[in-house]
């Protein structure tokens, strides 16, 4: 399931990247909705979205930990599809600081904090078709004071009309693996997030996204996650299944535990403006 | 562009700012173990730790008494003893087989495992912890040189 996908994922991506556009209007005005692409996630990927100045945003993120595959269907209805479990539940704030530069926190409950910011490079318009936004982070266990886990990467998208977006995200994490480097061979992970948004509704969207690992510390399946959204106003309502828990990049880079294993999870986020 | 220059520069610092996972704190109560002949040899065959682990020597040695299992563990000939050396109460189990950890028989027994001829060591505890175990085992990985 996690390679079909990832290999269903990456040829559209690579289709749509290097599609002509039918037009590159440019948009400037980051308060307006793009309907292509409405949030500051996917499901837990960044997307290119740029957070106007002095704004700011909210996102909360629960990933079930029940397997959807546990027992038989009516063990899953009995436990209402994992409802009933614990979840890994993450709180997220973010802020724009200059004129597409956004800076965040995100805080998951096994007491790691993550700080990153994310700065918009390149706008889709009439010279590239394309939009691309470097990132960076860094998270540590233990609230901040074990293990911290830098990351660097890009996030390269293309927004198609009001009807899709498609993303390319190289990412670069550090101390990916919880042990310490004289102990393991790969201490650091690349990875090349893949997504894509696509608006099947006017409100209403499915998303995909998959984090296969090029190098480095391999732990586990790579993550893979789908979902079907709805917008409504400045909130994002996002029903998910994933093959793990991750939602800050040493989690992502980490993938899951076995393909074998998927949880149900949402995300709801708000914009502030 | 000077905001992508501060971007780019706090990527750098995040990035230069980061530690690993500490070692020593994997290594519990021997704090200075590492993943070499002479550290283990020091903190974990010849040093009774601070959680109460006793060191191998107590039993495996050739002073004053016939080393336990045959396996003599002080300092001069403790290499020769162990690596590539077979078991001899195990037949067919290899004490250290360089590169191999999860075939070599010193790790079954610190482990503990089923298929050892007599108990876990050390002899009645407290065992190695399994931080002591995995830097052992990555000596044993890194192909058990004498360093």
């Amino acid at each position: 399931m996690t390679r079909s996908m990832t290999f269903s994922l990456s040829l559209a991506v690579a289709l749509l990247l290097l599609s002509a556009p039918p037009s590159f209007a440019q948009e400037t005005d980051d308060e307006a909705l793009k309907p292509a692409e409405p949030d500051f996630t996917l499901i837990s990927l960044p997307t290119a979205l740029r957070l106007p100045k002095y704004k700011s945003a909210f996102r909360v993120t629960h990933r079930f930990t029940r397997p959807l595959g546990s027992g038989d269907f009516g063990d899953l209805v009995a436990d209402l599809f994992g409802i009933d479990s614990g979840a890994a539940i993450g709180l997220e704030y973010r802020f724009g600081i200059v004129p597409s530069g956004q800076i965040g926190i995100h805080r998951t409950n096994n007491r790691t904090i993550e700080f990153f910011g994310e700065y918009g490079l390149v706008r889709q318009g009439q010279r590239l078709p394309l939009e691309i936004a470097v990132l960076a982070s860094v998270e540590g266990t233990n609230n901040f004071k074990d293990n911290k886990s830098p990351a660097i990467g890009a996030i390269i998208s293309r927004r198609v009309g009001a009807q899709a977006a498609f993303y390319v995200e190289p990412i670069w994490v550090n101390n990916s693996n919880p042990l310490p480097k004289q102990v393991v061979d790969h201490n650091d992970t690349f990875m090349i997030g893949l997504g894509t948004r696509i608006r099947v509704r006017p409100t209403v969207y499915l998303v995909a996204e998959a984090s296969p690992r090029a190098s480095g510390f391999k732990d586990g399946v790579n993550h893979a996650s789908f979902a079907i959204e709805k917008r409504a106003g400045g909130h994002q309502f996002q029903l998910n299944f994933s093959d793990s828990f991750g939602t800050t990049m040493a989690q992502i880079a980490r993938g899951g535990s076995s393909s074998k294993d998927w949880y149900m999870g949402f995300n709801i986020s708000r914009k502030f403006f | 562009m000077p905001t992508l220059m501060i971007v780019l520069v706090l990527a750098a610092g995040l990035t230069a700012a980061a530690c690993d996972e500490k070692l020593s704190k994997l290594a519990g109560p021997t704090p200075n173990l590492e993943p070499t002949f002479s550290s283990i040899q020091a903190q974990i065959f010849e040093t009774t730790d601070s959680a109460g682990r006793r060191a191998c020597i107590i039993c495996h040695t050739n002073v004053g008494r016939n080393p336990s299992g045959g396996l003599n563990l002080v300092h001069d000939g403790a290499y020769d003893q162990l690596v590539n050396v077979a078991s001899a109460r195990k037949p067919g189990a290899t004490r250290v087989v360089p590169g191999d950890a999860e075939n070599s028989y010193i790790i079954h027994k610190v482990e503990g495992r089923p298929d050892i001829v007599g108990v876990q060591m050390p002899l009645g505890g407290p065992y190695l912890t399994d931080g002591q175990i995995l830097i052992l085992k990555r000596w044993i990985a890194l192909g058990a040189p004498r360093n």
